[in-house]
């Protein structure tokens, strides 16, 4: 038995890895986490902040980005600038600016959330854009910051991933084919130490830090008062500045611009279990998003071949269309995107005290039940008694 | 105030003879058994709690067939799913010639193409041959799948008029034949006496003619075109590359369900808007096709129009063909994706597939606007697809001239619009895999296909049924394999009675699909693989699956423990001390003893 399982595994394993290769690059997604809570952890918002905005400037659409953020920083009392997130002392940039679609806020972002997104296994109720709906041909880009430590990546001060569920989750996704390339970018302390139980084909990742080193951040902002982004990041970014949608730049480039001084760590990459050589593929292969195109040679004459029937008249009664239909259309495609995507959950204890209420009604004859069970009780502890 | 037995009774000392005993070394009377007793006690009623613990803190797991999910896993892989298919070739006006010795032939020729490589999804051909005479005798091989009526088909008659009607003739002609199992194809070869070239033309039923003078000269050329329509056309659908299952033609969500999404964008509203009647298109010219696509997917449609759409990438003027270029090579670039809100479809569940079809109406700055090819070519169609996302396509504007300030609001005729349906179905049909040219050509020459209103004929359909069904196996099996090692590996993980149940209707439909399969009932097992394939999905995606959440040894013990450890070491501890007392008091008794016989 144990036997027939090998051999099947085994058979599984050579088909998935046979039609794997075959699959073409289909689209590319972006998970982006901020695990840290509270003021003094701005940098760490301001960091994923700012990798959303090079993605979707380099083209990952909105829809195909999980943005996870632990804290509202925008909205602290303690933001000198409301509704503002800044990744540098000169305020030029805006992180929070127009259409910032966060798809888990708070004290969703936990490690049982993370997973679920990374997995598919989510509760039916979950809409589209909250899920990372990948395919055997997508490259994922997963970027990860907080507080971390040998192993571990801490959440929201309360939780923490530990090396192994990444790993596991990770072999799962590579089981159900979620992904084709993934590249894990994690900027925390140790970082490093978090992809020692990654085993999986098919991902490359970049750390900031070795193992007892630490990560620093890279200036603070006076007027804010704290630390406004971390150094790995802030040359990641300051490497991706240079860049647009047209450039192929390779990864190596960018794995060969962290400068151990400027960083006060040591970058660290894991590429052994990535096949191409990394001087051949471009950083928009994660970072941005190149579509797969296929031009159309030829229509279909359905319906060119016969004579046109009388199905479709020519009349036109949409010439009439108002000017205010229009505007209301235009707010309702603003409105779709403002939203933001809350969910609302039951509370188990409630829901446990309404089913034991419920239960409790159902039986008849609860008075004498009791006084029963008092006898019972009484005669327990006479014997126990007793018996001393 | 069991001290007693610690300390021998004096007065029960034998006196005089027997020498003083050692208090040390021995005792005269029996040591007590009471304390070891009660500490016993309290240790076995511990112990006897200890399975009631265990039942307490036992974890529910359903139990899986992971027999039966080995055995389905095996069979996709080590037997490729095979569809029964009939070929029944006629022909018509053939004097000299064996029926028997044209199907050894034919056999030989399908051999020959399908090739070593069994796929999967492909056909288990049985191939009958008729043959009718120029004075109407018919024979025909045995056994006959098909009760053709000898002289049905007029030799000199046949082919002229429309190829539509044509093709509606021969299906009355073979309404007869059941072909036994499976779908029956069917190829006509007409021999006349007197007419033009050689025709060959493939219906949208599941018919195809060739017809032509001369024939019976060049016969070995007429068997392999017969064979090759056979093959490449009926079983393998025209596509190039028969024999991979390529998931990206696949266009399906795992849960069964597509959703069509059309939007129609109006780059800049402020030169001209448009809007189309999409109510009128969908009724009249998607519904067939959904229809017709029902058993391999369940497909909804939506439509909307956007304004303030601009697209990536800019365009160059060509002042030699008097439009604004758009090189294929940038394409990639084409679609905006930061300014066209596609995505929202609130209605689609999480494991449908989205297709996402874009008409672009290009602004007043950039009209008119045409796709241009590598060979400096104006693109016919105008549009481009990205698999697994949808297609593109670009329409321009009757007139590029803006009149006045305020825009103009028109709608886009039927015409126009039927002709970016007919694009579309290109597109959708190219997502599919298939190809729309009208002609398709091999070495032995060009076919003529006619298309159907429905998007796919049903030769087509049937391709898409069998690959789709082969699939949907495969998927579900690798997916129910993943799922069976996943439970194994995590022997303390909750499995819940719904996955139990998921898995056990998944493994039924898969069974089902394969059943229905080798009987030949193509739409049905194409929708029972679906629906194999979306339960097993659930069942690997249920939500209660998750690593953080379930139950390890070591987790269960760190819980337990504070509980039980304080009290369980003190009652073992005890027990054992007074174990170790019983003994010691024992032999001291056991030594005075055998000193006072030996006195």
């Amino acid at each position: 038995m144990k036997n027939l399982t090998l051999v099947v595994m085994l058979l599984c394993y050579s088909f998935a890895s046979s039609s794997g290769d075959s699959t073409i690059h289909t689209n590319n997604w972006a998970v982006l986490v901020c695990t840290s809570r509270f003021w003094f952890n701005y940098r760490h918002m301001a960091n994923t902040l700012s990798l959303y905005r090079t993605v979707k400037r380099l083209g990952i659409p909105d829809e195909r980005i999980i943005l996870m953020l632990a804290d509202d920083m925008a909205c602290n009392s303690r933001n000198q600038y409301p509704a503002q997130v800044f990744n540098n002392e000169n305020h030029q940039i805006n992180l929070y600016g127009d259409n910032v679609e966060v798809d888990y806020r708070g004290y969703e972002v936990t490690v049982e959330n993370f997973l679920r997104v990374l997995t598919g296994r989510h509760e039916n109720a979950v809409p589209r854009s909250k899920r990372l709906l990948s395919d055997e041909g997508s490259h994922i880009l997963l970027y990860m910051t907080g507080h971390g430590g040998d192993e571990f990546l801490k959440f929201q001060d309360a939780e923490e991933l530990q090396s192994h569920d990444l790993a596991d989750a990770v072999k799962q996704m590579k089981e159900k084919r979620r992904f084709k390339e993934l590249l894990i970018m994690v900027d925390t302390c140790q970082a490093a130490t978090l992809f020692n139980q990654l085993q999986s084909p098919g991902v490359l990742a970049i750390g900031s830090s070795l193992k007892g080193e630490n990560s620093y951040s890279h200036h603070l902002d006076s007027d804010i008062g704290v630390s406004v982004v971390d150094r790995f990041t802030y040359y990641t970014l300051a490497f991706f500045e240079r860049l647009n949608i047209y450039d192929n730049a390779s990864l190596n480039s960018l794995f060969r611009s962290y400068d151990p001084r400027q960083l006060m760590s040591t970058a660290y990459y894991r590429t052994d279990l990535y096949q191409p050589h990394l001087s051949e593929v471009p950083v928009t292969n994660f970072f941005g998003s190149v579509m797969e195109t296929i031009h159309t040679d030829s229509a279909y004459h359905a319906f060119s071949s016969r004579i046109s029937k009388s199905k479709i008249k020519s009349d036109t009664p949409f010439n009439q269309l108002s000017e205010q239909d229009v505007k209301e259309d235009l707010q309702n495609t603003n409105n779709q995107n403002d939203e933001l995507k809350t969910e609302k959950q039951k509370c188990p204890y409630s829901e446990m005290r309404a089913d034991l209420h419920e239960k409790l009604k159902k039986i008849e004859n609860v008075d004498t039940m009791v006084n029963l069970s008092i006898a019972v009780m009484i005669l327990v502890v006479m014997v126990s008694s007793s018996l001393l | 105030m069991e001290e007693t037995s610690d300390h021998p009774n004096p007065t029960t000392d034998t006196p005089g003879t027997t020498p003083e005993p050692d208090l040390e070394t021995m005792r005269s009377s029996k040591p007590g058994l009471k304390r070891l007793l009660i500490t016993t006690t309290v240790l076995f009623s511990f112990l006897s709690g200890l399975p009631f613990l265990w039942k307490s803190v036992e974890i529910y797991r359903s139990q899986l067939p992971f027999h039966d999910i080995d055995s389905l896993s095996d069979q996709v892989k080590s037997a490729p799913l095979r569809f029964p298919c009939t070929f029944h070739a006629v022909f018509v006006g053939f004097g000299s010639n064996d029926p028997d010795q044209l199907r050894s032939e034919i056999q030989d020729g399908v051999n020959q193409l399908i090739g070593e490589s069994s796929q999967c999804g492909s056909c288990n051909v049985s191939i009958s041959v008729t043959v009718q005479s120029p004075d109407e005798l018919c024979s025909e091989t045995f056994p006959s799948t098909c009760s053709y009526r000898c002289g049905v088909i007029k030799r000199d008659s046949f082919g002229r008029g429309l190829d539509d009607a044509v093709d509606e003739s021969l299906d009355d002609v073979f309404s007869g034949c059941s072909g036994g199992i499976g779908k029956m194809y069917s190829v006509v070869v007409v021999n006349k006496e007197n007419g033009d070239e050689v025709k060959a033309v493939v219906g949208k039923r599941r018919h195809a003619w060739i017809v032509g003078s001369g024939l019976e000269e060049r016969f070995g050329e007429v068997v392999g075109r017969v064979s090759e329509v056979f093959v490449k056309v009926f079983m393998n659908g025209g596509r190039e590359e028969g024999d991979s299952i390529r998931g990206e033609f696949m266009p399906v969500g795992s849960d069964g369900r597509l959703v069509l999404s059309f939007s129609l964008l109006n780059s800049n509203p402020r030169d001209w808007i448009y809007d189309w009647d999409f109510q009128r298109i969908d009724e009249a010219l998607l519904a067939p096709v959904t229809k017709a696509l029902a058993p391999i997917a369940n497909i909804s449609v939506e439509s909307q129009v956007l304004y303030h759409t601009p697209k990536s990438s800019f365009s160059s003027w060509d002042e030699k063909l008097q439009s604004y270029i758009f090189r294929t090579s940038d394409l990639p670039f084409f679609v905006n994706s930061n300014e066209w809100h596609l995505d929202t479809s609130a209605g689609a569940s999480g494991r449908s597939k989205i297709l996402q079809f874009v008409v672009y109406i290009p602004s007043g700055k950039e009209c008119p606007l045409h796709l241009q090819l590598p060979n400096e070519e104006i693109s016919k169609t105008n549009g481009f697809i990205s698999p697994m996302w949808g297609g593109v396509i670009v329409w321009n504007p009757r007139s590029c001239d803006k009149d006045s300030e305020s825009p103009s609001t028109n709608t886009i005729s039927p015409q126009d619009l039927e002709k970016i349906v007919e694009v579309f179905l290109g597109q959708f049909r190219q997502l599919f895999g298939f190809k729309s040219e009208a002609t398709y050509t091999s070495e032995l020459g060009s076919y003529k296909i006619l298309p159907s209103e429905r998007g796919f004929t049903e030769w087509e359909l049937d391709v898409l049924s069998r690959k789709h069904t082969c699939f949907n196996l495969r998927s579900c099996a690798t997916t129910l394999g993943s799922l069976s090692r996943l439970v194994q590996s995590l022997p303390r993980m909750i499995i819940k009675d719904e996955i139990g149940e998921q898995v056990k209707y998944s493994l039924k439909a898969a069974k089902l699909a394969q059943s229905n399969a080798s009987l030949g009932g193509y739409s049905s097992s194409a929708s029972s693989s679906r629906e194999a394939r979306s339960l097993a999905e659930n069942a690997f995606f249920h939500p209660s699956i998750m690593s953080v959440s379930y139950f390890s040894y070591e987790h269960c013990f760190a819980v337990y423990s504070p509980f039980f450890l304080p009290v369980a070491g003190h009652v073992v501890l005890a027990a054992l001390r007074e174990w170790r007392r019983y003994k010691q008091e024992k032999a001291k008794y056991l030594t005075w003893l055998t000193r006072k016989k030996a006195a």
